[in-house]
């Protein structure tokens, strides 16, 4: 029931601002940078050079793993906000930290504006950012592992040290 | 799974499964309370109510056996109820991510509610954020798997942790389980309430439908009964004054 784990994030807002994005993209603004950060442009440079690989096993359970601009390869979780990389666990630690759109000058920014900091921050990480706006523009490499490969692939996420 | 737990404090009011929506499942909740507040029993309650609703299993994962089950809950402990709850004891940190991790393995029918009692013990093992970040985000990831291979209605997710009175230590990593978790239910001591142990249980359901509080006492012998309390905190016309006995 897709619906029922898209609840818990925040996936109506995620997609209209990712929508927004691609359309920012589209449009060669640059707005984009200012507005969604450095992490945008990050992501979408991953998206760029197939950088996401959705995995899937006989079960229908996925996994998303990107390839990091240092060749380090990190695990993001399809149904919820996670990802193995440093700047995650940062972004995670921190209570109050800082949105991913600047609030006060987004052109467009009523829809987003409302938001609470610490979900949209969860954002900050450019890997998931890329999930998402693949997800989105529907661009993304697939895979499929056997049962038992994808349980390793879920458990040695936890090992990606900063 | 919000709406399970609403439907086991809605206990005081109307029976019967007449609701249009009893098998949307709503957004995983965390249960919070000291110690002895009750979340082992709501949970069981909680258990039994899913699994009278004729839909998948329910899994029940504590570190411990349960010594006693708890008594006093609305759905009768009936043998094919009891049966279609399955307990797990991950003794581990690791054997708790180790069984999140290949629960895709699993054949059998797809669970329709996952639980887990004490989330504190298994967060003490391995204190960091990224560690609890990824046990909360696994937990999550799992029930939205059973959700998403399940015959229909999804599966719930519903995780107990205790709190500790005054312990800022936690906070963090209370607020970054905050965010994985919509919806939340808080058990506190009321000393307003019916009977010596009795605890006030808020509902925060995560954006669906209104906050909502019961009393939930205790009695000596263990036997536990909900009612709703008289002030509901969205009730516009609610009287502030004390409460005078509101119990249907």
């Amino acid at each position: 029931m897709a619906a029922a784990s898209r609840a818990i994030s925040l996936a109506t807002v995620v997609e209209e601002l990712l929508s927004e994005m691609a359309a920012a993209v589209r449009d060669g603004s640059a707005k984009l940078k200012f507005v969604f950060g450095s992490s945008a442009v990050q992501a979408l440079d991953l998206v760029d050079r197939q950088s996401i690989t959705l995995i899937s096993s006989p079960s229908g359970r996925r996994v998303y793993q990107v390839l990091g601009s240092s060749g380090k390869t990190y695990t993001c979780l399809a149904s919820c906000h996670y990802c193995s990389c440093p700047a995650f666990a940062f972004s995670v630690l921190r209570k109050s930290d800082s949105l991913l759109v600047r609030q006060a000058s987004a052109p467009w920014g009523s829809r987003v504006s409302g938001e609470p900091p610490a979900l949209l921050g969860r954002l900050r990480c450019k890997h998931l950012l890329a999930v998402y706006l693949s997800q989105v523009t529907s661009t993304c490499q697939q895979l499929s592992v056997s049962d038992k490969q994808l349980t390793d692939i879920l458990l040695t996420e936890k090992t990606h040290e900063a | 799974m919000a709406e399970t737990l609403r439907r086991v404090l809605s206990s005081g009011s109307a029976a019967g499964t007449g609701e249009g929506n009893t098998t949307e499942v709503g957004p995983p909740l965390l249960l919070l309370g000291g110690p002895g507040s009750g979340k082992t029993a709501l949970l069981f309650a909680s258990a039994l109510e899913a699994a009278g609703e004729g839909r998948g299993p329910v899994l029940f994962l504590t570190r411990r056996p349960l010594q006693s089950l708890p008594r006093g809950t609305r759905a009768p402990l009936e043998p094919l109820r009891l049966q279609k709850i399955r307990f797990q004891y991950p003794p581990s940190t690791r054997e708790l991510l180790r069984f999140l991790c290949s629960a895709h393995e699993a054949r059998g029918p797809v669970p329709s509610l996952l639980l887990l009692d004490g989330l504190e013990e298994y967060l003490a093992e391995d204190p960091g954020t990224q560690e609890a970040a990824y046990l909360a985000a696994l937990l999550l990831d799992t029930a939205a798997h059973f959700s998403q291979v399940g015959p229909g209605g999804g599966c719930g997710l519903i995780v107990a942790l205790q709190t500790q009175e005054g312990d800022s230590g936690d906070a963090l990593q209370l607020a970054l389980l905050q965010r994985y978790f919509p919806a939340q239910c808080w058990l506190q001591p009321d000393a307003l309430g019916p009977g010596e142990h009795c605890l006030r249980a808020c509902l925060e359901p995560g954006g669906r439908g209104p906050r909502a509080e019961w009393w939930v006492a205790f009695r000596p012998d263990g036997e536990m009964t909900i009612t709703p309390c008289p002030h509901q905190p969205s009730d516009p016309s609610s009287d502030k004054g004390s409460s005078s006995g509101g119990q249907p």
